[in-house]
């Protein structure tokens, strides 16, 4: 349904670029320009989160995993290392911080994020994080 | 960076399913979603306690066995999940 209503969208879109096709904005590569501007302009209009924000927000989740000692996370804090979680829980708090942002990430994705810093980094770069 | 080797493809795959189960318990009512992710939780630690690293078939026994729990929990058909456990002597 998301799918096909951002299709939708995003096709809709196309048409005010051409018909108020400004001179002052020479076309470079035409498609290029255009999926580059609707990819940063429109679809995630705005979204990206503040880092620092994200990192609080993705720090009090993580103080508020059960298996975590609190007074150890830090914005550095590596998952294993630091905090002492397996992979095991490590998939717990990515899904948790999905929830906390609301948005899915991706299996391949979230198999990468091992730390808090890897985790501000994915999510402050993600357009969809709420 | 990265402090433990990277994951073998077995690892990513019992992650992805150990994820699909927790998102399969996302879409249930919150008391039976609390019983399933505590009941799966358990289940995969155990596993990941109990079974030798290098004893690939059993675990992948264990992974198509969950594929197909998996299959049937995501069905809105079901609604909850329970387990039996049996006292070790």
């Amino acid at each position: 349904m998301a799918a096909v209503r951002s299709a939708l969208l995003k096709h809709l879109r196309l048409t005010p670029p051409s018909i108020g096709g400004s001179p002052h904005h020479p076309p470079i590569t035409p498609s290029l320009s255009l999926v580059i501007r609707r990819w940063f302009s429109e679809d995630l209009k705005g979204s990206f989160l503040d880092k620092s924000e994200v990192t609080d927000r993705i720090i009090t989740v993580v103080k508020n995993f059960e298996k975590v000692d609190p007074s150890k996370v830090t914005p550095n804090a590596h998952f294993h290392n630091n905090l002492g979680l397996d992979s095991l829980d490590t998939v717990e708090v990515v899904m948790a911080l999905e929830e906390e942002f609301g948005f899915e990430i991706p299996d391949n994705e979230a198999d990468k994020i091992n730390s808090i810093s890897l985790a501000v980094e994915f999510i402050a770069s993600h357009p969809q994080a709420k | 960076m990265a402090s433990r080797p990277k994951l073998s493809g077995l690892q990513k795959q019992v992650l992805g399913l150990y994820r699909g189960f927790l998102r399969a318990a996302r879409s249930k009512g919150p008391e039976e979603r609390q019983r399933i992710e505590s009941i799966v939780s358990a289940e995969f630690h155990q596993n990941s306690k109990n079974i030798d690293r290098k004893n690939f078939l059993q675990i992948e026994y264990l992974l198509r066995r969950g594929k197909k729990q998996l299959d049937q929990l995501k069905s809105p058909d079901t609604v909850g999940l329970s387990s039996f456990t049996f006292s070790q002597q």
